[in-house]
């Protein structure tokens, strides 16, 4: 027995030794240089961490399922590439809100067909609608067995049926759609946008609901190849995709490759070494200690995701001593974040300052970092009556986030800092999902949790993590446990006003009451980096985490 | 004169102990590969004992998050973790915890499987087969996957990893136990303890436990050697050592953490502690196989 499990050890240096091999010096298969120089053509295979869930947008709540769908579907509204800005898709402009944010009236392009042939119109919105928002609509199904069931429908648009703040949808005219909301909704145009809401082709849909999430057909650049399920999805070209003489800014160009290949790797150090071995076009899920080995290789080039996260050390407001503002900020000032972060995230982060990051709207430019400083710490919690300091466990998560890649060395450096001052933080873990159950239920002192966003309205960070309404006894979002009054105040007035100049007043509020009151220290906006090969051009990351790939070109060399 | 044959018997006795420990000491000493393990093992032990004096840094406070993965220098010989703690200062300190987790999971193991062992020997019967056919049980799971889902019920920690690597270890202690046990139970002095009236318990601390001892040494000793390396596992996996404690097996996965960066950045920060893991196994294998060797009845002559 003995003997055996040194040769396991000797087999796992092995294994290293193979890796590296194969990050030096390439071999096996590669990809691209089928363009030849020209830029038409070629196969994009990109690399990720894990398989897609379902090819049904509406069911679909993972990053994953959203990068491979974003290139078979369009919305009525896309992204602009790079930015959570609206701009106009299957709509012809930007629609203006009618009887005080109300009413919305959309002009729609013509001649879009459908991958299957069938032709988009104003009915086919209606549709799409219909089966989303109203639960006994014939097509109110679907998603594959792991499909969330119209999650997002009902988290952005209140509900199903009564619930739904969207009362009708209605086809005016062809190529006109109407529709009808309960009450202004502040981030409507901005949902529309969401990849979730991408338009499906109803001709598909009424063949077969039930199988739509692995056989999906939109009108976007790409169409649906073959998936092999826990491996790749493979799409093709579009030849006539009806936004290939579209500017470049508005999500235009292209399809130039005929086929991308997405391939699912999960061992974050085999997928960059694939990377470096030129048997992918791309890939993500970089840490950022990867960072410099892509960057020396002359091949590859690092490209970062403007950030959409925030990672943060939430404080439990109903348990003390964390009940006493004083020793929320005393926490603020012991942990060093700028080193924090620069160790942890190099290049990959920005020190967090307000709630939500800076490219979301209403942002407060204002806001100072909390800023290090032990004394004031230790003058606070004299103040507070704990100058001796106090015992405290501090929960961190076992697995990477895109917005916390290494929690355990984050909360061991915050550790030190605490000690410092005095307070003795016991560092807890659990597994993911323990994790996550657990401090939903607020069995923590502190945690380190973060967040990243959908559709890039500051509702959908402030109202979901630190309103009253989300700090529920079970399932908590609101893991700080905050509840104050004046900020829902704010935060309803925000998300029920359509007015920008109102909004922007009613959130640099909001983030103003957040600063004064430290529910969490913020720690990072993280910009996840991602590998290319040089030979790919042409690729915008969007913050949302998936980005359309019709302008992606292959030129000549390659790997 | 009749005090001759008084002075005389201790002195017989005297030396025929000596010529047995004799034999066993020249047998051991003469393994060269027994005697390198000893060394090594002296000297990770010392450097356990003294490991306060020996380190040049503090393992956990002297964090330097400036200097990450730094590679190893005139101030930090074997260079930077991922905090910019000094790794040979926790190599040193993840002596005393590796060890002694080792160490406390064969106790455990030892004193366990030794009760279970006499007692299924000793009793034979129903008894012998109930325990035995648990133990083998245990045995029939590949030992690593056993403690992952034992620390997976206790709760991850260094002591409940330490628990689970004792259980793991348990039947083999057990087993061997058992059979001298029963090899020893129907021998003539045992026969002669029970004609003069012994009970149970002065049998089998008298008779037959010491008689046991050799095998039982072997077998510790090379549980020694898994245990390090399985309480190490449990590290890397995330189910033992939490952090910050120094642990090796925690330094290797606290560094394969930061990504593949480390293949190419950091290599001193998976090679060292990796190289602790190794020759501590290493030896404590080298002094088991020596031990076995040397107290071998065979090999006397």
């Amino acid at each position: 027995m003995n003997r055996r499990d040194f040769l396991k050890l000797g087999g796992a240096g092995l294994a290293g030794a193979t890796l590296l091999g194969v990050a030096g010096c390439g071999g096996g298969e590669q990809v691209g240089g089928g363009g030849g120089g020209g830029g038409g053509g070629g196969t994009f295979t990109y690399g990720r961490g894990a398989d897609s869930i379902t090819l049904d947008p509406v069911h679909a709540t993972d990053g994953e399922s959203f990068a491979v769908t974003r290139q078979v579907f369009d919305g009525i509204l896309e992204f602009k590439p790079g930015t959570i800005e609206p701009v106009a898709s299957l709509a012809v402009e930007i629609p203006q809100p009618e009887q005080g944010g109300r009413r919305y009236t959309i002009d729609l392009r013509e001649g879009v067909k459908f991958h299957d042939g069938s032709d988009f119109n104003a009915e086919a919105i209606v549709f799409n609608f219909d089966r989303w928002r109203l639960a006994d609509n014939e097509f109110h199904s679907g998603g594959g067995n792991q499909g969330s069931d119209f999650a997002y429908y009902s988290s952005q648009f209140g509900g199903f049926d009564g619930d739904s703040v969207v009362e009708s949808v209605e086809a005016v005219d062809e190529y006109t759609v109407r529709f009808g909301l309960r009450e202004p909704v502040g981030p409507f145009l901005r949902n529309l946008a969401m990849g979730a809401f991408a338009i499906a082709s109803p001709t598909a849909l009424e063949k077969d609901v039930e199988g739509f999430w692995e056989n999906p057909v939109g009108t976007g650049p790409f169409k649906f190849d073959s998936w092999d399920k826990g491996s790749e999805v493979r799409l093709t070209a579009n030849k006539d995709w009806w936004a290939t003489d579209l500017p470049a800014e508005q999500g235009g160009g292209g399809p130039n490759v005929d086929t991308i290949v997405f391939r699912s790797i999960t061992d974050n150090s085999s997928r960059v070494a694939s990377l470096a071995g030129g048997q992918l076009s791309g890939a993500d899920g970089l840490t950022p200690d990867d960072v410099p080995t892509i960057e020396e290789n002359e091949d590859l080039r690092v490209l970062t995701r403007p950030p959409l996260n925030i990672g943060y050390l939430a404080l439990n407001t109903q348990k003390e001593p964390f009940t006493d503002v004083k020793v929320r900020r005393a926490m603020a000032a012991a942990i060093n974040m700028e080193d924090l972060v620069k160790a942890f995230f190099g290049d990959t982060a920005q020190v967090a300052t307000n709630a939500y990051p800076p490219t979301v709207p209403f942002w407060r430019k204002e806001t100072e970092p909390y800023g290090y400083d032990p004394d004031e710490a230790r003058r606070l919690l004299e103040e507070a009556g704990l100058g001796d300091g106090f015992d405290m466990e501090l929960w961190f998560m076992p697995i990477p986030r895109p917005y916390m890649p290494d929690g355990r060395g984050v909360a061991q450096a915050m550790q030190r800092d605490l000690e410092q001052v005095g307070i003795n933080a016991k560092l807890v873990t659990r597994e993911w999902g323990t994790y996550l159950e657990e401090t939903g239920r607020g069995t923590h002192d502190a945690c380190i949790l973060g967040w990243t966003g959908d559709n890039g309205d500051p509702d959908n960070f402030l109202n979901v993590l630190l309103s009253s309404k989300s700090a529920t006894p079970e399932n908590a979002l609101n893991v700080a446990y905050y509840k104050n009054p004046d900020l829902d105040e704010v935060l309803d007035k925000g998300a029920s006003t359509i007015d920008q100049n109102e909004r922007q007043k009613f959130y640099e509020e909001a983030q103003v009451i957040i600063y004064e009151d430290v529910p969490w220290v913020p720690i990072d906006y993280a910009e996840p980096p991602l590998g290319y090969l040089n030979s790919v051009k042409g690729v915008t990351p969007n913050p949302t985490g998936s980005e359309a790939f019709n302008p992606v070109e292959i030129t000549g060399g390659g790997a | 004169m009749a005090q001759a044959p008084v002075r005389e018997t201790p002195v017989e006795t005297a030396v025929q102990t000596r010529t047995r420990f004799g034999d066993f000491r020249q047998a051991f000493l003469g393994n060269k590969l027994a005697l390198v393990g000893l060394v090594v093992i002296a000297l990770f032990v010392l450097m356990a004992v003294f490991a306060p004096l020996l380190a040049p840094y503090d393992p956990i406070k002297d964090q330097n998050l400036g200097e990450r993965f730094d590679g190893p220098s005139a101030s930090h010989p074997l260079g930077q973790d991922e905090l910019g703690r000094d790794i040979l200062s926790r190599v040193i300190f993840g002596a005393r915890v590796s060890l002694t987790a080792g160490l406390a999971a064969v106790v455990f193991a030892t004193v366990f499987g030794t009760i279970v062992g006499v007692v299924a020997g000793y009793a034979g019967g129903l008894i012998d087969a109930i325990l035995m056919r648990f133990m083998d049980i245990i045995l029939a799971f590949p030992s690593i996957l056993l403690a992952i889902v034992i620390v997976s019920i206790l709760g991850q920690g260094l002591t409940n990893a330490l628990l689970a690597v004792g259980v793991v270890l348990l039947p083999q202690i057990a087993r061997v136990v058992r059979s001298s046990v029963i090899s020893i139970r129907e021998r003539d002095y045992v026969e002669a303890e029970r004609a003069i009236g012994a009970s149970d318990s002065q049998i089998v601390f008298a008779a037959i436990l010491p008689n046991s001892l050799a095998p039982l040494i072997v077998q510790s000793t090379l549980a020694l050697a898994t245990a390090i390396l399985d309480v190490a596992a449990l590290s890397f996996l995330g189910l033992g050592a939490q952090p910050p404690q120094p642990e090796w097996g925690a330094m290797l996965t606290d560094a394969f953490r930061s990504g593949f960066g480390v293949f190419t950045e950091g290599q001193h920060a998976i090679v060292f502690p990796g190289v602790a893991i190794a020759l501590s196994v290493l030896a404590v294998n080298f002094i088991g196989d020596g031990l076995r060797d040397a107290l071998d009845p065979r090999r006397r002559g």
